[in-house]
C-alpha cells in the first residue's frame, strides 16, 4: 500500500496559483525523486507536506488517513520530517541542540538533560556515518556545508517514516554529496519513504526509484527512474523540447587582456595565484570544493584583504573594497554565492534591486529621473526575460532561477565588463540554467570578460573555454580544448603530478 | 519489496570537513564570552577604585547596601533581558514600575492578607499587561519598540489617574521586608541569588531555549514547530511580571508610590543587558552578565560621589561605559567571525 497518496492538492497565493490539482504518491522503503522547474510547485507540494503552509483544496492520504498538518509539529507526530533547503537552523545554538530542538531529553526540573543529548546526538552521527561534526560547537561557527549536514541531522533525529530532502546536496563538498547520496539509499533500506529534490540529473539518476515530474503546479508524470531517458524528463520539466542544455561554444576570445592577476594572494586559503582572463572569453574555475575558489573571487571584487597585482585592461588597479571593484565601464562586476543574503535585497521590487547600485546613472541635475530609470529596467527585464509581474514585484517572491537573473541583470547595469560568477546555477531550474549558460556565451560575444566557477564539474566542463583547476589556493593547472573534462580537472584537482 | 532487497552500501563517512576538530573550542569560548568578561573586568575595577577611596566598601554591610540599591534595577533588567534575548524590546517596564508603585501606596493596608492579595494582583497585573504587548506585536505585527512605547505611555498615565503626585504609603512591616536579613545578608542579596538559581533554570528549560531560538533567527524557530505568538506573549509577560516584582521591591524601599518613578529604569534596564553582554540582535546574552551591569551602574553613583564631583558625571560615566561594553562586544565578534570568514 502507498505510504502517502496525494489527490487534487491546490494552493494560491493571492491571485498566484502554486499548485493546482496536483497528485502524488510514494510508498514506504523507496526513494522518490520529485522534479521540476522553480516554480513548478514543488517547494509548496513540500512545505505543505511538511506543515510549514496550510493546502486550500485536496486531499492527503498517510497510511489511509487523512493528513492536514497545522503547523510542522504536527507533521512531526505523523512521523514527516522536511530538510529545508532555506535552513530551519538557529545560529546561537549549538550543533547538539539545534538537531534536538524542541525534543531535548529532560530532567526532572523540566531542564534540557545535556549527557542525555550528548550521548543521542554522539549515537545519531554514529549510525548514519556523519562527517565529522562538534556537539558543542555554536551554529553560527560553521561552514554552510557543515549547516547543511547538521539540517539532516535534524531532520533524522527525529526518526521519520517520512524524510523530505529538499536540494540537501547543492550545499554540500562532492564527498559529502556522496555520502548523503548513499544515506538515502540506507534510509530507503530501512524501510523509510524518502523524497528527494534535487536540480542535479545525475543524482536523481544514481538513487531514485521512481520520479515525479511537476510543471506548473500539476502533476505532468510519474516514471520507473530506470525506464525513462533523461531527455523525456527535461522535456517533460519545461514542456518544450529543450535541445541543448549547454549552448554552442563558439571561441569568442581575442587577444585583449581584460584582467591579469599575478601572485595573488590572500589569507590562508589563496597563494599566488596567476592567470589572465581575455576579452570574450568565458574562463572557468574549478578543483575540489575549498581551495581558494571562494577566495579568490573575493579577493578580486575586493571584498576581502588580498596582495599581489591586478591588471583591468592593461591597467595596473588596486581594489580594496567592492566600491573601488565597481568603477563602471573598466570595473568588476560579481554575482556572489549567497543570493539571498549578499546578492538581492529581497523586500525591496525587483526595479529597485536592478538599480540601487547605479542610481546615478539615472539623475539629471541631482534629481532622480523615472523615466530613465524605467526605461533601462525594462531593457533589463526583457533582455533577460525575469519573470515578474511588474518590476515592482519584490525580489523576495520571484523563483530562484529569476532572482539570480536580477542579480545578473544589477551585475550588467553596473556596466562591467568583467564578471565575476560564483556558482551562479547554485539552485536554479534546469530550464533557467540552459538561459544563463546562453547568456554567458552571449555576453562573452558581446567582449565581456567572464570568470566562472561552479560546484557542478559538467557546467566548467561544457561552458568553459578554459579552465583553471585550483589546489592547496594556487593554480594547478589551466585545462584547454580537448583536456577539458570532468576526468581532467580531478586529476589536476587531486594528483600533485598533473601540475601545467 | 524490490528495493529493500537491494545489497545497500552503508554510507561511507567522509574525510573530516576543515574546520570541525573534536575537541573543546577554548578560544570561541572566550570570544563569545568577551563582553561579559570585560563587564567583569570593569566592576573589578570600579569596585578597586571604589575601595580605595572609601574604607569598609569590601564588608557585608557593603554588599546589602550596594544589592538593595541596585535590585530594583535587576529586575526590571531581567526582564529586559529576557525580551532583548527574544530580539525585542520592552518600554512598558517604565510604566508597569510606576502603576505598580501607585498601586501599592494606596491600597496596601496594615492587614496583610489584603496587603499580599493587592501584591498578588500587581503581579497579575505585570503579566497580563506583558502578555498583552506580546499579542499586540505578533497580531498586528507591529515593533516592539512602538507597542511597548504605547503601552507605556497609557500605564503612566494610569499610574497620574491613581496618584497624581508622589506620595500614598506602605505600611511598615511591608518596608521591613527590604532590609529582612538572613546569615547576614539582606533580602535584597538573597532575591539576587534567586534571579541567578531562575535564570540558570530557566535558560536550559523549553521555554527558555524557545525564547532564545526565536530571537537567533525567527523564520527558523518557526520552520521548527515555534509558535511565535506564543513566544511573544510568554517573553513579554514574563518581562512586566518582572517589572511589577521591580515595582514591589521599590516600595520598600521609598515606602511610598510614585507616578512617573518607573521612567528612570527603562534606558538603564537595556543599559545594564548590554554592558553584561546581551545583543540586542537577539539570541545572546545571559542574566549573570546583565546583573553585573546593574552593579556596574550603580556603582558608578557611588564611585561619583566619593570623588566629591558634580552628580552630573554619573551619566557621563555611564555613557562612556556603554560605549566601551559596545566596543568590547564588537571587537570581539569581528574577531570570532574572523575565524570562520
Amino acid at each position: 500500500m502507498d505510504l502517502v497518496t496525494v489527490n487534487g492538492l491546490s494552493k494560491r497565493y493571492g491571485g498566484i496559483v502554486a499548485l493546482s490539482e496536483a497528485t502524488f504518491s510514494a510508498r514506504a522503503g523507496e526513494v522518490h525523486a520529485l522534479l521540476g522547474e522553480n516554480g513548478a510547485g514543488k517547494s509548496t507540494f513540500i512545505q505543505i507536506l511538511s506543515g510549514a503552509v496550510q493546502h486550500d483544496g485536496g486531499s492527503i492520504l498517510v497510511d489511509g488517513q487523512d493528513y492536514r498538518p497545522a503547523n510542522p509539529d504536527a507533521a512531526q507526530v505523523r512521523g514527516i520530517a522536511a530538510v529545508f533547503q532555506e535552513l530551519s537552523l538557529i545560529p546561537d545554538l549549538s550543533v547538539e541542540q539545534n538537531i534536538w530542538f524542541r525534543h531535548e531529553p529532560r530532567t526532572l526540573l523540566r531542564t534540557v538533560n545535556r549527557a542525555e543529548m550528548r550521548r543521542k546526538t554522539l549515537a545519531l552521527l554514529e549510525k548514519y556515518n556523519f562527517p565529522v561534526l562538534r556537539p558543542d560547537q555554536e551554529l553560527r561557527r560553521l561552514t554552510l556545508a557543515e549547516r547543511q549536514i547538521v539540517e539532516i541531522a535534524k531532520g533524522l533525529a527525529k526518526d521519520p517514516r517520512i524524510l523530505i530532502l529538499d536540494e540537501a546536496t547543492s550545499a554540500l563538498p562532492a564527498r559529502e554529496a556522496e555520502w548523503l547520496l548513499k544515506l538515502t539509499r540506507q534510509l530507503a533500506a530501512e524501510g523509510r519513504l524518502v523524497i528527494f529534490i534535487s536540480h542535479r540529473m545525475a543524482e536523481v539518476r544514481a538513487i531514485a526509484d521512481r520520479l515525479t515530474i511537476f510543471r506548473n503546479g500539476s502533476t505532468i508524470a510519474v516514471h520507473e527512474a530506470n525506464a525513462v531517458s533523461d531527455n523525456e524528463i527535461v522535456t517533460q520539466m519545461i514542456g518544450r523540447h529543450l535541445d541543448r542544455l549547454y549552448p554552442e561554444r563558439i571561441a569568442t576570445a581575442t587577444d585583449r587582456i581584460a584582467l591579469s592577476v599575478k601572485n595573488f594572494s590572500s589569507g590562508s586559503r589563496l597563494s599566488g595565484v596567476d592567470f589572465a582572463l581575455r576579452e570574450g572569453e568565458v574562463l572557468g574555475v574549478g578543483g575540489l570544493q575549498g581551495h581558494g575558489q571562494r577566495e579568490l573571487f573575493q579577493a578580486l571584487f575586493g571584498a576581502s584583504k588580498a596582495s599581489g597585482t591586478i591588471e583591468l585592461w592593461g591597467k595596473p588597479v588596486s581594489i580594496a573594497n567592492p566600491r573601488q571593484a565597481l568603477i563602471g565601464k573598466d570595473g568588476i562586476a560579481l554575482v556572489p554565492e549567497d543570493r539571498r543574503g549578499q546578492g538581492l535585497l529581497l523586500t525591496k521590487s525587483v526595479r529597485e534591486n536592478l538599480t540601487l547600485s547605479v542610481i546615478r546613472r539615472f539623475t539629471e541635475n541631482g534629481l532622480l529621473s523615472r523615466q530613465k530609470e524605467a526605461a533601462l529596467v525594462k531593457e533589463m527585464v526583457d533582455f533577460l526575460r525575469i519573470k515578474a509581474g511588474t518590476p515592482e514585484q519584490l525580489a523576495g517572491t520571484l523563483s530562484g532561477g529569476n532572482q539570480q537573473k536580477v542579480i545578473f541583470g544589477k551585475m550588467l547595469l553596473t556596466q562591467a565588463r568583467v564578471l565575476l560568477l560564483y556558482d551562479p546555477t547554485r539552485g536554479v531550474d534546469v530550464g533557467t540554467k540552459g538561459e544563463i549558460f546562453q547568456l554567458m556565451r552571449d555576453l562573452a560575444a558581446k567582449g565581456y570578460a567572464i570568470l566562472f566557477h561552479s560546484s557542478d564539474m559538467p557546467e566548467l566542463v561544457h561552458v568553459a573555454d578554459r579552465v583553471l583547476v585550483m589546489r592547496n589556493g594556487g593554480v594547478a593547472a589551466t585545462l584547454e580544448g580537448d583536456r577539458i573534462s570532468e576526468a581532467g580537472i580531478l586529476r589536476a584537482a587531486m594528483l600533485e603530478s598533473e601540475a601545467a | 519489496m524490490a528495493i529493500a532487497e537491494q545489497p545497500v552500501e552503508m554510507a561511507q563517512r567522509p574525510a573530516e570537513m576543515k574546520s570541525a576538530k573534536p575537541g573543546i573550542d577554548w578560544r570561541g569560548r572566550l570570544l563569545d564570552r568577551a563582553p561579559f568578561l570585560v563587564a567583569c573586568l570593569m566592576l573589578a575595577l570600579i569596585v578597586a577604585i571604589y575601595g580605595s577611596l572609601q574604607s569598609g566598601v569590601f564588608s557585608l554591610d557593603e554588599l546589602n547596601l550596594d544589592t538593595a540599591a541596585a535590585l530594583t534595577l535587576m529586575l526590571a533588567a531581567t526582564g529586559q533581558t529576557i525580551v532583548l534575548v527574544r530580539g525585542g524590546i520592552d518600554l512598558s517596564i517604565g510604566g508597569m514600575i510606576s502603576l505598580g508603585t501607585v498601586i501599592a501606596a494606596t491600597r496596601f493596608t496594615d492587614d496583610p492578607s489584603t496587603t499580599a492579595l493587592w501584591a498578588l494582583a500587581i503581579l497579575a497585573l505585570g503579566f497580563l499587561i506583558g502578555a498583552l504587548n506580546g499579542l499586540l506585536i505578533s497580531l498586528l505585527k507591529l515593533q516592539p519598540f512602538l507597542v511597548t512605547l504605547a503601552t507605556w505611555s497609557i500605564l503612566n498615565g494610569v499610574a497620574m489617574i491613581i496618584l497624581p503626585t508622589d506620595g500614598g504609603s506602605v505600611p511598615g512591616w511591608w518596608v521591613s521586608f527590604g532590609y529582612a536579613q538572613l546569615f547576614g545578608l539582606t533580602s535584597p542579596v538573597w532575591m539576587l541569588l534567586a534571579l541567578l538559581l531562575f535564570w540558570w533554570w530557566f535558560r536550559a528549560t523549553l521555554v527558555g531555549i524557545t525564547i532564545q531560538a526565536t530571537g537567533s533567527n525567527e523564520k527558523s524557530a518557526f520552520l521548527s514547530g515555534v509558535s511565535i505568538t506564543r513566544v511573544n506573549v510568554i517573553t513579554y509577560g514574563l518581562s512586566g511580571l518582572f517589572a511589577a516584582g521591580a515595582a514591589l521591591f521599590l516600595t520598600t524601599q521609598t515606602g511610598a508610590g510614585s507616578p512617573t518613578i518607573g521612567k528612570d529604569y527603562i534606558l538603564p534596564s537595556v543599559a545594564a543587558a548590554v554592558i553584561g553582554g546581551v545583543s540586542l540582535f537577539g539570541g545572546r546574552g545571559h542574566l549573570a552578565g546583565t546583573l553585573i551591569g546593574a552593579f556596574v551602574l550603580t556603582l558608578i553613583g557611588n564611585l561619583v560621589f566619593v570623588l566629591h564631583v558634580s552628580s552630573y558625571w554619573q551619566p557621563v560615566a555611564s555613557g562612556v561605559i556603554l560605549l566601551l561594553s559596545v566596543l568590547a562586544s564588537s571587537v570581539a565578534e569581528k574577531a570570532a567571525r574572523g575565524r570562520v570568514q
